[in-house]
């Protein structure tokens, strides 16, 4: 009538090995990524010097003769991300505000999965659909003259395909706000929308941040929209109508050609990756911070 | 004194249970450095039922979760003290927890069947521990013991989340038996049920402890007066920092508890003035 | 008191109508949901009346072509793209579900490598897919000699959408109630019979809803592949894991880049394809989650 074991169970043992492998699966990848960027990059600035890498405004590895100014792709990346969270903030956060604060639980059933459809188009139909469609409609309709290959429509159509981030992270953000102070707030006698705009939104706040930066991330890092309609030119310049080439777009572009390892070429692609790798990085530092804070404030 | 039908003894007049099946002492349980309850002593006698009775707060849920081990599974629980388990330690080196579980079944406060049928419910415990025989005699047999054969036989392939609460308790009770345990502890089994469901669950309990040795903790003192032999009664301390402690106050046969109480504070819970 | 106790007349309460900036605030929010609404259904009209004259069988019964779009099709890419997506599946789906075991039922949170392998999870979902494909490119085509093949694409895609599944079968385990765990312990099983018997059965259509939604975001993924030799084109099926391929998103890419309208058809017939697999995964997916949303 012992209470020891009866039968050994090494297998349990081994399972959770198992288990511990695969979830080390994605530190390994982190470690993979780090690595595979580090050393072509340290390559690159042994080659390149890192003062004309961050400060000359020309951009040409694969020209003659060669020019390795990031400045260019960085600030192509800059303007369509910022096109993209110009169309994107507005709209994402009215969607949120309305799902939260206004639809009815019928109307929520409906949106939420046409949000999520969005969210699923392919970057590349995109790509598509701005190439052929938004960029000869804004020909139409603009006063000023775009190239078909333009930063404008690049941002633009990013936007569009960032409103489902921002609107769902934000709804949940509004959504963890107690309901108790809507109630303190509709007791005082205001309205929905003062409701919304004072009380909801300020205590949503860090959430809304949390998702607006994620967002920016993913715009910043979007690769098949920029490079199928921003066109494939490292212009320097603020000329929206003008095509760019964003730091992801690059990493394609030459990524996809056959270039020999080891060569300054094949190097530049991996020290672009790294510069947006830690731009990205950070954001999400912030992001996932900002969202751990309002987590602390309501849970 | 409240006007309440008492169990009688089943041995002549003594505190500690002559045949014990667990003899606890100086039992204290740790969540962390809080101390949730304090030196417990007391003895289970075998094929008794016995009650652990107190208001909320004071720890006998905790000491009951120390018979089968499930305080292993929070994080930072510890229990200091013995607890001996037919003469061997139970919280001994070369114990397994698992192999206690198998031995020593429990029921717990809400109904928790699984999200299967009523059949696989109750093969469930024989099957993870191997057991051999005939799985459809030993779902009949456990089903019948937990007098819940004659609602069921005609769905077994039915999922036991259709059925009511308390058949749900009763079927977790049977769940509990088919893997033929020596004790059953109960964690307030009827809590969750209406009164009507709680008579059939206090009559199982009166049958089954025919063949099973049972503890049940419960807030309700009739139910503790109606079926246990011997009650054991809780209280918590506050410290001079506002902890709460559960501590033993008095344990003896039910009769004498619900009667002749020695402690006051006993005296004052069962007649209503406090807790 | 007795102010107080005098009943407002009903004139008083009567709605003074509600100002028109209240109204206004309304219609900017509908307005909003509503523009993503309508890009949405320009992007699907758009795509399916563009592509309409080439949706037919030449699609999945021809080989690609750059030189004649009235005979290319797009069958190399089909079934490229089922063999990269099988293996991502085969590949990622156990890893990521036996990390969310690991992380939801045995990892004790306090240790800090725990804690490590949480954060970097959500650090991996939100890296760029490009990187992936440096990743790819840098790491699992040269490094471990794979090359430009079926299984270098499957690998890295795996990785890219790891995070979603674990992030999604983790929730999916999260929901199954502790007194399930309790009861199944309770009854002498070992840690494993319970999560193996109650646990995981228990969390399958969550965990399938985000297994689904993972596997779909891959089947979509062009960037990192764009690295990862599948831009050529392949005039054949992939026979085997270590087999050139290309896969939909890639081909659809590669008509887009050529100029002439003929192929921006072609581009369009094969995204409707595309777009048909993602909405019945989608589908399967929204199904799978309303149909079996809590039972306890």
């Amino acid at each position: 009538m012992s209470l020891a074991r009866s039968r050994p169970r090494h297998g349990e043992q081994v399972i959770k090995a198992i288990l511990l492998v695969a979830a080390l699966v994605s530190v390994a990848t982190t470690i993979g990524i780090v690595v595979s960027l580090l050393e072509p990059t340290i390559r690159f600035f042994g080659q390149i010097s890192a003062v004309e890498f961050f400060t000359s405004t020309q951009w040409g590895p694969l020209f003659e003769p060669p020019h390795y100014g990031v400045l260019p792709l960085v600030s192509a990346t800059l303007i369509t991300t910022g096109i993209a969270i110009v169309v994107a903030v507005p709209l994402g956060l009215g969607a949120a505000v309305y799902l939260s604060e206004y639809a009815r639980p019928r109307v929520r059933k409906i949106c939420k999965p046409v949000l999520e459809v969005l969210a699923g188009i392919p970057t590349v139909v995109f790509g598509f659909f701005a190439l052929s469609f938004v960029t000869p409609l804004l020909r139409g309709i603009l006063p000023f003259e775009i190239e078909i290959f333009n930063a404008l429509c690049a941002g633009l159509v990013v936007g569009f395909m960032i409103i489902p981030i921002v609107a769902s992270l934000s709804e949940d953000a509004m959504t963890a706000v107690p309901s108790g102070l809507r109630e303190g707030s509709y007791a005082l006698g205001a309205s929905r929308m003062i409701t919304s705009l004072r009380v909801v939104l300020p205590a949503a706040f860090s959430g809304i941040v949390a998702a607006v930066i994620l967002a920016i991330s993913r715009g910043a890092g979007e690769t098949m929209i920029v490079y199928i309609a921003g066109g494939g030119q490292p212009n320097f310049t603020l000329d929206l109508g003008k095509a760019m080439q964003t730091m992801a777009a690059f990493i394609a572009q030459a990524g996809s050609g056959d270039v020999p390892i080891g060569t300054v070429d094949y190097n530049t692609i991996f020290a672009v990756g790294s510069l947006l790798f830690v731009m990205t990085f950070a954001m999400n530092y912030v992001s996932a911070r900002l969202v751990r804070k309002y987590r602390e404030v309501y849970e | 004194m409240p006007n309440v039908t008492v169990r009688g003894p089943v041995a002549p007049h003594t505190a500690e249970a002559l045949d014990p099946v667990f003899t606890v002492a100086g039992l204290s349980v740790f969540y962390g450095e809080y101390e949730a309850v304090r030196e417990v002593d007391l003895t289970i006698g075998n094929r008794e039922i016995t009650a652990m009775i107190g208001p909320s707060g004071c720890g006998k849920s905790t000491v009951l979760r120390c018979f089968n081990r499930m305080n292993d599974l929070i994080p930072g629980a510890r229990a200091a003290g013995k607890i001996m388990y037919h003469g061997e330690d139970l919280y001994g080196a070369h114990v397994d927890p698992i192999e206690v579980r198998r031995r020593i079944g429990m029921v717990f406060q809400k109904p928790n069947p699984f999200p299967k049928s009523i059949y696989d419910n109750i093969a469930y415990g024989p099957r993870v521990n191997g057991m051999k025989g005939k799985m459809d005699d030993l779902v009949e047999e456990a089903l019948t013991q937990a007098a819940l054969w004659d609602e069921v036989k005609d769905k077994l392939k039915q999922n036991a989340l259709s059925l009511s609460g308390g058949q749900q308790q009763r079927l977790c009770i049977a769940r509990a038996i088919a893997v033929k345990p020596e004790v059953i502890l109960m964690d307030e089994p009827c809590s969750a049920l209406d009164p009507i469901a709680t008579t059939k669950i206090e009559d199982l309990m009166q049958e089954l402890s025919r063949d099973y040795t049972i503890v049940i903790v419960t807030h309700n003192m009739q139910q503790a007066a109606r079926v246990s032999n011997r009650t054991a009664f809780f209280t918590a301390d506050v410290d001079e920092r506002g902890e709460r402690h559960g501590r033993l106050v008095e344990f003896d046969e039910t009769s004498r508890i619900f009667t002749n109480p020695t402690d006051k504070r006993t005296e004052d819970y069962i007649t209503g003035r406090f807790g | 008191m007795a102010v107080l106790s005098t009943p407002r007349s009903a004139v008083q309460l009567a709605s003074k109508g509600q100002p028109l900036r209240e109204h206004l605030f309304r219609i900017a929010l509908i307005a909003s949901l509503a523009i993503a609404f309508v890009f949405l259904l320009a992007l699907l009209s758009y795509v399916l009346i563009e592509g309409w004259p080439r949706l037919d069988s030449r699609l999945w019964e021809n080989m690609p072509s750059v030189r004649n779009p009235d005979i290319a099709g797009a069958q190399s890419a089909i079934t490229g793209t089922l063999w990269v997506i099988s293996i991502t599946a085969l590949l990622t789906l156990p890893t990521g579900i036996a990390a969310a075991i690991y992380l939801e039922e045995y990892a004790d949170r306090d240790r800090w490598w725990n804690r490590v392998i949480e954060l970097n999870i959500q650090n991996l979902a939100a890296i760029p897919s490009i990187v992936y494909g440096i990743l790819g490119l840098g790491i699992i085509a040269r490094t471990f000699g794979l090359g430009f093949s079926v299984i270098t694409a499957s690998i890295t895609l795996g990785l890219l959408v790891l995070p979603i599944v674990i992030i999604a079968s983790r929730e999916a385990i999260r929901a199954v109630p502790p007194s399930i765990r309790e009861g199944s312990l309770a009854l002498g099983a070992t840690q494993w019979q319970t999560i193996s018997r109650q646990v995981l059965p228990a969390s399958i259509p969550g965990i399938a809803t985000g297994s689904i939604l993972a596997l779909s975001r891959a089947i979509g993924e062009a960037a990192p592949l764009l690295m990862l030799g599948a831009v050529s084109f392949i005039r054949f099926n992939p026979d085997g894991v270590f087999a050139s391929y290309t896969v939909l998103p890639i081909q659809i890419f590669n008509w887009i880049s050529q100029s002439r309208e003929g192929f921006h058809i072609l581009a369009s017939a094969a995204i409707v394809i595309l777009l048909v697999i993602l909405l019945l995964m989608n589908s399967a997916a929204i199904w799978l989650r309303n149909r079996y949303q809590k039972r306890w």
